[in-house]
């Protein structure tokens, strides 16, 4: 069986870093980056979790961090933690404790490692589905056809 | 029946399984609760999903919730491999909820409270809850709690007031008749796969369906990449309803012609219409092509055929005349190589093939090729499957021509290692004789129920042009036995 279609992971990756642009409503202030992104990953918890379940989603979440953490290896650190309350928060306070710049950076890398793990187990059209309320109007990725077996 | 003393038109719903309905008895019973039941791997999820997505709609939408299965992001990852799965269609009409988290917990009431509280916002008209196994296992319920026995049934009771057709997916418990839910349930199907020998054969029964006459017994069915496909057992179409009525069988006093000069004349004037032919003989003896001149007369008089073949590598003795005959699409071919087929699904393959070409005369080539095709758990129940599909041919009018290999013995005279010779209403027998120190070929007409027939013992010749029956072999005697002798004048 094929490995699901990843669809446009830069566009993807544009949608997410717009959302999270947007969340920020451009404050110049760590905190405030990391409150966004913070929010951003409530909503898309909100969005997965009744169809994947909180583990599922925590599950993702753990990956993700692992996947991110070559680059941002301050922001793995969080990974002992085993609910994923917890863990988020943890994400969000060392993200506050970061430069704004470098903050922004981790949050968009590891929402897009989140969402291409996503894509690479149910396929690109079904995560841009199910994500598309989070990344919202024009800035969403275009829904594709879908692609049959 | 009139209407006054009925009380109720239960809805039945067209379920988009192939051949589902027809186990079923015509469909799903609108608001039904049905369980699902197999052992790991026997393509429950998937029937579900495909139920799912086949009765979904705006106007019926589905909830599927997952609780102790496999993992939501598997099941959604492995699901989208089939044709049926529509992800457009998730959050729509089809949504799905993960209540894991609750039942890995042991706390079923708020799993049913969940359930209950998904259903009373989203309003589904299909509910399908995967799995139940644990559920139906669990010995020691947590003190203070919903016990998984209660749940279910609970379930089961609420959800039937719901308005929502309901599916519950699980693994068979040990004690099936003891269980509650059992009890509760509408319908129960059982899905299983039998390992025997070298194949492997996936098989559905209807073991439950309140206010319907289902199909009994065990069908087989394969999951491919558009799902389950459902082989009904012994599914004489319409046996009962207007489609038989419709399907009237043409009057027997009907004739057709064998396209071999001189066999017609045998038979009492061509087969009669509608009856299902034998012809038995060695190898060699020109059965194939008897059969091929049978179907070719068909297509010459506009009453077209199918064949059904069995052979190991394509065209490999196939006569040229049916190869273009099946390439101008004259006559439907079915030449199955697979070694693990079912004889309901070669039967239905068949139906959906007589049907599409509103094909008049079948040939099956040979019942020995057929038998070694057959997947071996069913070569027992061969001839029992022999007979079902010469009923349920004879049951949509087709004339049906099988051959079947005989080793070419003179200590007796048989005409199939099948029994099948009282099945068909007419044979024909092929044989070797020696006559004047060579091979020579004779056939002779058996039988024709009902009718007059020639009872002479005919040399015949294999020609480019086909079978050419010649003189009777009048002057021998005791040539079946092997050891002819001059009838008149003289030893042989």
């Amino acid at each position: 069986m094929a490995t699901p279609d990843q669809g446009n992971p830069a566009q993807r990756r544009e949608a997410i870093r717009r959302r999270l642009a947007a969340a920020a409503g451009g404050c110049a202030d760590a905190g405030a980056v990391a409150a966004a992104a913070s929010g951003v990953w409530r909503q898309v918890t909100e969005c997965l979790a009744p169809m994947i379940g909180a583990r599922g989603v925590d599950a993702l979440l753990g990956r993700s961090l692992q996947l991110t953490a070559p680059a941002f290896p301050w922001l793995a650190r969080v990974l002992d933690q085993e609910d994923g309350r917890e863990l988020l928060a943890n994400v969000q306070a060392r993200l506050a404790a970061r430069d704004p710049n470098a903050a922004a950076e981790a949050s968009l890398a590891l929402l897009v490692a989140f969402t291409e793990l996503l894509a690479t187990l149910i396929g690109a059209s079904l995560t841009d589905r199910l994500l598309d309320p989070v990344w919202g109007g024009a800035g969403a990725p275009e829904s594709k056809p879908e692609a049959r077996p | 029946m009139s209407d006054q003393g009925k009380k109720i038109d239960i809805l039945k719903l067209a379920t988009g399984v192939p051949g589902l309905d027809s186990i079923l008895g015509g469909g799903l019973p609108e608001f039904s609760f049905n369980l699902i039941v197999g052992p790991p791997g026997s393509g429950k999820t998937t029937l579900a999903h495909q139920l799912m997505f086949a009765l979904a709609s705006r106007e019926r939408p589905a909830l599927y919730f997952t609780v102790l299965g496999e993992p939501p992001l598997k099941m959604l990852r492995y699901q989208q491999q089939f044709t049926f799965f529509e992800s457009a269609r998730i959050n729509d009409t089809v949504r799905f909820v993960s209540v894991a988290g609750d039942a890995a917990a042991g706390r079923y009431d708020r799993v049913l409270a969940r359930i209950m509280k998904e259903v009373e916002g989203w309003s589904p008209g299909l509910v399908i809850i995967d799995s139940f196994r644990s559920l139906l296992n669990e010995a020691h319920p947590q003190a203070n709690h919903l016990s998984p026995q209660a749940f279910l049934q609970q379930l089961g009771v609420q959800l039937s007031s719901w308005q929502a057709t309901t599916f519950l997916v699980g693994e068979e418990p040990g004690e099936r008749d003891l269980h509650p839910v059992f009890t509760v349930a509408d319908g129960l199907l059982s899905l299983c796969q039998s390992v025997y020998r070298n194949s492997m054969v996936r098989k559905i029964q209807v073991l439950k369906l309140r206010g319907q006459a289902t199909s009994p017994g065990i069908h087989t069915f394969r999951i491919g990449c558009s799902g389950l496909e459902i082989f009904p057992a012994a599914a004489i179409p319409g046996d009962t309803g207007a489609e038989q009525a419709a399907r009237a069988a043409p009057p027997r006093e009907q004739r057709l012609a064998m396209g071999v000069p001189g066999l017609d004349a045998m038979l009492g004037g061509g087969l009669p219409s509608g009856y299902s032919l034998l012809v038995a003989g060695p190898s060699g003896s020109g059965k194939t092509i008897l059969a091929t001149a049978f179907l070719a007369e068909g297509v010459r008089l506009g009453e077209p055929g199918v064949i059904v073949a069995f052979e190991q590598t394509p065209s490999q003795s196939r006569d040229r005349t049916i190869v273009e005959l099946v390439q101008g699409g004259k006559i439907g071919l079915i030449n199955t190589r697979l070694l693990d087929l079912s004889i309901d699904e070669i039967v239905q393959r068949l139906i959906d093939l007589i049907q599409g070409m509103q094909a008049t005369r079948v040939v099956i080539d040979s019942l020995s090729g057929f038998e070694l095709a057959v997947a071996p758990t069913f070569r027992e129940d061969f001839r029992e499957s022999l007979f079902r599909m010469v009923a349920v041919l004879s049951g949509l009018g087709v004339t049906v021509l099988m051959t079947s290999e005989l080793e070419d013995r003179y200590t007796d005279l048989r005409f199939s290692s099948y029994g099948s010779a009282f099945l068909t209403d007419a044979i024909i027998v092929q044989r070797y004789i020696e006559l004047d120190s060579r091979l020579k070929r004779a056939m002779a007409v058996v039988k024709v129920r009902g009718s007059a027939h020639s009872n002479e013992l005919r040399q015949y010749e294999i020609t480019g042009a086909g079978i050419v029956i010649g003189d009777p072999v009048a002057e021998y005697a005791g040539l079946l036995s092997g050891r002819p002798t001059r009838a008149r004048g003289g030893p042989g």
